[in-house]
């Protein structure tokens, strides 16, 4: 069955002829109908996307544990190396490009009014989209890299030049952060290959997969230590920093708060995914014996992001680092859901992962409709006075959806974060308990300041600000709609998403059973 | 293999040729005027003397290594390679004078003649086979490189410059040749092929003499290749001399005591033992120093010209890690970094110099909004700057994979650690100017000359191979595996 396997090299590439089109495009046209010709050239790009998203998972055989192989790609880049161009899509790595797809789309749409520089803002967007999907489909190490890395050029100009007062410094944080941690990982990705033996699989993230570097051996310090150790610690940190895990959080709610809209929404909801994508794919299946050596680190971790971002999140005046910081606390649940090791608590950790990237894109896209009305984001101000009231006489359509949106943050049984979450707490009650109650309180302290933002942001009185704020337009409705319907239907009915997964899943479950 | 020195100068014609044209500028120059004509004729002259060499050079890559001169001299594709990257740099050196106004028009004809010697000192160096051509080499570079530094007559501190370079260079000199006097005594020779067989059978004494007098032989390289702790004078010397004369340093005296360093390393150290083991050592703290000290200097740079030269001694770091491994994965890694450097450095230092030339100073805040006033300059600068800084896709990220994947696989994970985070503390400096360029408004909508069509063209020429070495890097890394050393 090699018959559909240029399907992945389209879903990769579309977004890039989108690139090359939005640089080439305009100058067929006159000057003022330029930027109008990039946004629908932009926004037909994605839709293609989506379509191609939609062909895979139509073709996507769910019963088939690990990559699919119809839709493999292999061909040679480096042979010296033994460096593949090769890609795949198995049962993790479909929510994800599923929900890439589904974002980008919509982040085109929520980008319509932007006017400084327009021509570049789509190209490094469209960019960003490509290199996006090379991570979710990349299985050969080199490559995986490669685009890991690539994906920070855009976001540093997104940020840098449209994004809020601060952006300079939150541009930079961010590069030189995941640039850390991408030298530890590449440190780790050599290493690899040497001691797999140079051969053609040396730089193939399944053929190194399984636990084969137990009895390898680092010397350093002049003392002898364990391989696996060493690099599953270097490849932690690596995607650690992407997740964010605490400690390495910190460039994160500067990242968000000078972020544009769009890019806060592909930030939170496609960028950290990668980071516990990362355990998935890699740090987990090539290290398993580590993996379950270190769960008790990743859940305390996990547990701290929990709680830690969750308290931060209270304290922000700011309404857009408040949903930065609740970011953080709820890819502490994704942690905690892959400390478990177990089916229950994998799967939820993967539809974590794709619920909270519908429940926070829609956060972030409300925020940024908010702002373009209202020009600030404060709750507070830091004098101490409102900075909104009374938004839920003001605009009703759009209180409903914000209503929506929090409840699926904050895990209301009926919407998406629920299933979620509870399929993790089944998942690590056994192996945790203590650390389970703890987190139930993070889920407690989650619900508190969520609504006590809503309540000082919709209720009271009026606020004379917010009195010509006018309500949602069509172009809004429209392109929040199918993530209110995502949210709602996968709370409801979680199936398709989990079949999906659940075979790819219970592979890399087993292969963790192995080395408990 | 003994061959009359006729037949030996058949293999010898990339030099020759050098000095021929260097010869031949020498005349050029006290014939003509030196006005705009007769200086387009000199230049028009060094760049078709050096691109034939170049042609030869790169031609003869693929022929047999060959000990010539009473083995003496090596031709070997390693330095062929080596040779083509000088080459080229100084071709682009000569050409930044050529359009730069740091350099006065009445000495740019002396700038090209000393740029050939200096080039002649380096190939020299590169195939030197026994250590009197190699003192050979390094003196005739030096002493070159001296006068360039100082070209700025009427500035102080090109002078400063010019002084500083000759004072540490002869201490260095005279340190180097006192720790081969020392060698030749342990050894009794001076040719590398026997060098070989001699070590094996050592005794303490002479083990324990025969350290330190490496290290003084080593600190005239290292001098030439300015890493730690050699590197006081770069500095200074960077800063004083004209720019085309740093871009030039930046790339050909360095990439020649690269080679003859490797060389060294491979003679002596080949062979496991305790020899090996304490240069290896050194080596380690000597890359790990080059590297930091180069970064961390370059943070607090003020002058674009400044923050190349101290990054610039940070990827000679980077390069003598290729150099710890000793083995061939090394010598490869090694000779790839090179042939990217010299573009990325090239383009680095052709931006900045227009820059310079128009604002008289080349601070960072003279590259303000530089995408809106020169997008394709700008562009191209800031993928040179990324690629400085080893991001995938660039060249720049191959080449520090391949430095890299040479030291882990010799398991110098420490060593491969400290280069990686110095790639993340190089990020920094490379990331300000790009986020000057493109972050922030304009100073000034006024035109640089310099960056007229045919020079952005040629900026965009030498910026293609940047990022196409960056994907399709399979024929280049080719070429560099076969560049193999001839230890004969």
């Amino acid at each position: 069955m090699h018959g559909t396997s240029t399907l992945l090299n389209w879903i990769l590439w579309t977004p890039f002829i989108g690139v090359v089109g939005v640089i080439l495009l305009p100058y067929l046209f006159s000057k003022d109908k330029q930027d109008n010709v990039v946004r629908w050239w932009s926004l037909l790009n994605t839709i293609g996307s989506m379509i191609l998203a939609v062909v895979l998972y139509m073709k996507f055989d769910t019963s088939v544990p690990g990559m699919q192989e119809q839709f493999a790609v292999n061909i040679a880049w480096i042979k010296q190396f033994n460096i593949f161009y090769s890609l795949g899509v198995d049962g993790i790595s479909l929510p994800m490009i599923m929900l890439a797809a589904l974002l980008f789309f919509l982040c085109i749409l929520s980008s319509w009014t932007i006017t400084k520089s327009v021509k570049g803002y789509f190209a490094l967007f469209l960019m960003l989209q490509g290199t996006v999907y090379g991570v979710f489909l990349a299985l050969d190490f080199f490559l995986f890299y490669v685009y890991w890395e690539v994906m920070l050029l855009p976001m540093f100009f997104l940020i840098g030049i449209w994004g809020g007062e601060n952006r300079e410094y939150a541009a930079v944080k961010f590069f030189l952060y995941t640039f850390f941690g991408s030298i530890l990982m590449l440190v780790g990705i050599i290493a690899l290959y040497y001691a797999s033996g140079k051969g053609v699989d040396s730089f193939n993230i399944l053929a190194l997969s399984g636990g084969k570097f137990i009895d390898n051996q680092v010397h350093m310090f002049g003392t002898v230590w364990s391989f696996s150790k060493v690099f599953f610690w270097a490849m932690f940190i690596g995607f650690a920093i992407k997740v964010p895990v605490f400690p390495f959080h910190t460039w994160l709610p500067h990242a968000h708060v000078q972020a544009p809209t769009a890019v806060s929404v592909i930030l939170a909801g496609v960028l950290l995914k990668m980071g516990t994508y990362g355990f998935l794919r890699i740090a987990y299946p090539i290290f398993p014996q580590a993996s379950v050596q270190f769960a008790d680190w990743i859940a305390v971790l996990g547990l701290i992001n929990v709680i830690y971002g969750a308290l931060c999140a209270m304290a922000q005046t700011d309404v857009k680092k408040l949903v930065a910081y609740s970011s953080v606390s709820h890819m502490g649940f994704v942690m905690l859901g892959l400390a478990a090791m177990t089916v229950h608590g994998m799967n939820g950790a993967v539809l974590q992962m794709f619920n909270h990237g519908t429940s926070t894109a829609m956060m972030f896209l409300l925020i940024g409709i908010l702002y373009e009305r209202s020009h600030h984001r404060w709750i507070v101000r830091p004098d101490g006075t409102k900075g909104f009231g009374g938004l839920y006489t003001q605009l009703p359509k759009y209180s409903i959806v914000f209503i929506i949106a929090m409840f699926a943050s904050m895990g209301l049984p009926g919407l998406s974060g629920f299933i979620s979450e509870a399929l993790i707490f089944l998942g690590i009650y056994q192996k945790y308990t203590t650390i389970t109650v703890l987190a139930l309180f993070g889920l407690l302290i989650g619900a508190a300041y969520l609504l006590w933002m809503f309540k000082r942001m919709f209720f009271g009185e009026v606020i004379e600000e917010c009195k010509s704020y006018t309500d949602m337009n069509a172009r809004e409705i429209f392109y929040m709609a199918p993530l209110c319907v995502a949210v709602i239907v996968f709370g409801i009915y979680p199936t398709p998403v989990l079949d999906i997964m659940k075979s790819s899943v219970g592979q890399l479950v087993s292969l963790l059973a192995q080395f408990q | 293999m003994q061959m009359s020195y006729l037949a030996a100068l058949g293999h010898y014609i990339p030099e020759l040729i050098v000095c021929i044209t260097m010869v031949g500028l020498l005349v050029l120059e006290a014939t003509y005027s030196k006005d705009e004509h007769g200086r387009g004729l000199l230049y028009s002259g060094a760049m078709i003397g050096l691109f034939i060499a170049f042609c030869v050079s790169a031609g003869s890559l693929t022929d047999l290594p060959l000990p010539i001169f009473t083995n003496s001299v090596v031709i070997d594709p390693f330095s062929g390679f080596l040779k083509c990257i000088m080459i080229l740099g100084t071709m682009g050196a000569i050409y930044l004078s050529s359009q730069s106004k740091d350099i006065y028009n009445n000495l740019k004809a002396e700038f090209v003649i000393m740029a050939t010697g200096v080039l002649m000192g380096g190939m020299l160096l590169a195939s030197a086979n026994n250590m009197l051509i190699l003192y050979l080499g390094i003196e005739t570079l030096s002493i070159l490189s001296y006068a360039l530094a100082s070209f700025r007559k009427t500035d102080e501190r090109s002078s400063e410059a010019g002084l500083k370079y000759a004072l540490y260079g002869g201490v260095s000199a005279g340190i180097m040749l006192f720790g081969m006097s020392h060698i030749f005594g342990v050894l009794g020779t001076i040719q590398f092929s026997e060098i070989g067989p001699v070590l094996n059978n050592l005794t303490a004494t002479q083990l324990s003499i025969l350290i330190p007098s490496f290290l003084m032989f080593f600190a005239g390289l290292g001098y030439k290749l300015a890493c730690a702790p050699f590197h006081m004078w770069t500095p200074d010397v960077y800063e004083g001399s004209p720019l085309p004369v740093t871009a030039f340093f930046a790339i050909v005296p360095k990439m020649a005591a690269l080679g003859a360093l490797t060389r060294v390393t491979f003679v002596f150290f080949q062979e496991p033992g305790l020899l090996q083991e304490s240069w290896v050592g050194i080596m380690q703290v000597i890359a790990a120093l080059t590297m930091t000290v180069g970064n961390v200097g370059a943070i607090g740079q003020r002058s674009v010209k400044r923050m190349l030269a101290y990054s610039s001694i940070g990827h000679a770091g980077m390069m003598i890690m290729g150099v710890v491994v000793i083995n061939e994965v090394g010598a490869r890694a090694i000779l790839f970094y090179g042939s990217t450097y010299l573009f990325m450095t090239l383009v680095a230092f052709l931006i900045t110099s227009f820059v310079n030339d128009k604002y008289g100073n080349d601070h960072f805040e003279r590259f303000n909004g530089f995408i809106y006033r020169y997008p394709m300059m700008a562009i191209a600068m800031a993928l040179v700057m990324f690629s400085l800084a080893g991001v995938p896709p660039l060249s720049g990220f191959v080449a520090k994979f391949n430095i890299l994947s040479a030291v882990v696989e010799k398991k110098y994970y420490m060593l491969a650690l400290i280069g990686g985070l110095n790639s993340v503390v190089s990020l920094y400096y490379y990331l300000k100017i790009v986020r000057l360029m493109v972050f922030k408004e304009s100073e000034s909508s006024e035109k640089i000359e310099g960056l007229g069509f045919m020079n952005q063209a040629i900026v965009v020429a030498l910026t293609v191979p940047v990022v196409l070495l960056g994907i399709f890097w399979s024929k280049l890394i080719v070429l560099a595996e076969s560049a193999k050393i001839l230890i004969q």
